[in-house]
């Protein structure tokens, strides 16, 4: 069955029983409730839901940045309690993430600053970084000199330069173009295989979720529940083109849309 | 050249201006014992100028400018700092903030002489005040405008507090820390003006006000119009330094 672990392994992350709420003028409106997931090591796991459904929520407290209400998330074992130096959250909006006042290469550099690495070994694994994104050549510029695909570019090349063990991303392609979204997420893939990391991805587009993944998280809608995780079995190296076109990547893509229409009221009357 | 080009308006203006204060004064509309005209200002002050006898007053005034506004600024930056990230902070000092700001800072003058005595630790002390409401409560807003993003993407990237602080929040707010430095600065000449007037035998305030009870009227105006040059080359000495200090809101 989908989501069982080999035993010989232990899983890197582990969510627990997670539920959190917002207050609203008094009121208390129930986010998700009672998330339990295992993350395997090295896996590409994708975190599918409608919007709402608090999908970046349930990644801030995975990555400490958040305290979690109910429940609690295990990083190799250990409680998590703020950020683990080794999880790196990659946020949404490349924009705001990014130092207006510091050089491309400064931005990478700032992942790796407050560790051991002396200022010329800093800039030295800073250009190997934005080598590996393809954006070398743009080291001296600034972040509002480069369009957005370039600069979700030097976020990733930052969140790899702080040489964690999981890689968090929030809906990291979602402000980008599309023909960008596919070149970043084909970027991300084989950065994954070569690096041996866990990337968790949290998306709503079930394309990107089914097409990135090993396996795919679904929550339902709000109160999120998890509805159920499915092993998605297509093989690797993943093509832009031609694993879309696959009749298993057809068959998720028509199941998981499935499911995430007729729970939604807009399209549950069509 | 395209500089000299939109100047030529001010500068057209600015000769107008002359050209009727020396007609006022020359046809006696108004009284040339107490406004001299141009032709007797304008040689005196190139004389005070080229004989030197400016830079020692000059350097008096800029100088305790200098002191109080810098001690202002850095009290005004360290305290807006921790009010803006730290709510406890923030809760203790509001109230004190809020009941000493609104008095017109000259106001504290005579209460200054009171208990640190006419001289220049008053001086100082109403510079550093002046300079101090606008810096700090620009900087509260700065620190509290910074993108959570960025200060969240610090967390993530492992820095501790104090490294966040330094290395984003500062940085981040800067651009309105130095909206609240360029407020300041203006407040900051006003107060030392007014307080060489009150409380010193040195420095341009000082001078102004001797010359006009000595009737030393020329003189008088020759050293205001070195007050408003100042005023002008301040100011844009400002403009540069914001522009090198946080390039990226050019864009």
């Amino acid at each position: 069955m989908t989501g069982q672990l080999n035993p010989a392994e232990a899983p890197i992350i582990e969510v627990l029983n997670l539920s959190h709420a917002f207050t609203a003028r008094g009121h208390t409106v129930p986010v998700f409730q009672d998330i339990s997931m295992s993350i395997r090591r090295g896996e590409f796991l994708s975190v599918l839901g409608p919007s709402g459904c608090g999908k970046s929520t349930l990644l801030q407290i995975i990555a400490g940045l958040l305290p979690s209400m109910s429940g609690r998330v295990l990083f190799e074992g250990q409680q998590v309690t703020g950020p683990p130096p080794e999880m790196v959250y990659l946020f949404q909006q490349y924009n705001k993430s990014l130092l207006p006042w510091r050089s491309v290469l400064g931005n990478v550099s700032f992942a790796m600053e407050g560790k051991t690495w002396t200022r010329s070994q800093r800039a030295e694994r800073g250009m190997e970084y934005l080598r590996i994104v393809g954006l070398d050549d743009f080291a001296d510029h600034y972040p509002w000199q480069l369009s957005g695909g370039m600069q979700q570019r030097v976020a990733i090349a930052r969140a790899l330069a702080a040489e964690p063990k999981v890689l968090l991303m929030d809906e990291p392609f979602s402000a980008v173009d599309a023909l960008t979204r596919l070149e970043l997420q084909t970027l991300v893939l084989k950065i994954w295989a070569q690096s041996g990391l866990t990337v968790v991805l949290v998306t709503h587009d079930v394309d990107e979720a089914v097409f990135m993944a090993d396996r795919v998280a679904m929550l339902s809608r709000r109160p999120a529940v998890m509805d159920r995780i499915v092993e998605t079995g297509l093989p690797r190296p993943r093509d832009a083109v031609v694993t879309r076109e696959t009749p298993r990547f057809l068959e998720l893509r028509h199941q998981l849309l499935d499911t995430l229409l007729h729970r939604d009221p807009v399209g549950a009357d069509a | 050249m395209r500089k000299l080009g939109r100047a030529w308006p001010s500068l057209v203006t600015c000769l107008v201006i002359v050209a009727i204060w020396q007609v006022a004064s020359d046809r006696e509309v108004v009284n040339p014992a107490l406004l001299p005209p141009p032709s007797r200002v304008f040689p005196l002050l190139w004389e005070m100028i080229a004989s030197g006898a400016v830079l020692a007053p000059l350097a008096h005034t800029l100088g305790y400018l200098a002191a109080g506004y810098a001690l202002g600024c850095a009290v005004g930056i360290s305290l807006g700092v921790l009010m803006g990230v730290n709510h406890h902070v923030f809760n203790i000092f509001e109230p004190l903030v809020e009941l000493i700001r609104p008095i017109p800072k000259p106001a504290l003058i005579p209460p200054l002489f009171l208990f640190l005595g006419i001289g220049t630790t008053t001086k100082l002390t109403v510079i550093a005040l002046a300079t101090f409401f606008p810096v700090l409560l620009n900087t509260i807003q700065g620190v509290r405008g910074v993108e959570p993003v960025a200060v969240n993407t610090a967390r993530t990237l492992g820095h501790s507090t104090i490294a966040t602080i330094v290395k984003v929040v500062l940085p981040g707010a800067l651009p309105l820390i130095l909206v609240g430095m360029r407020v300041a600065l203006g407040l900051a000449l006003i107060l030392v003006i007014l307080a060489e007037m009150l409380v010193d035998a040195k420095g341009l305030g000082y001078q102004i006000i001797d010359l006009q009870r000595s009737f030393g009227i020329t003189e008088m105006f020759a050293w205001i119009m070195i007050l408003a040059v100042i005023g002008v080359l301040l100011n844009a000495a400002f403009e540069w330094f914001e522009r090198l200090a946080v390039p990226w809101r050019a864009k």
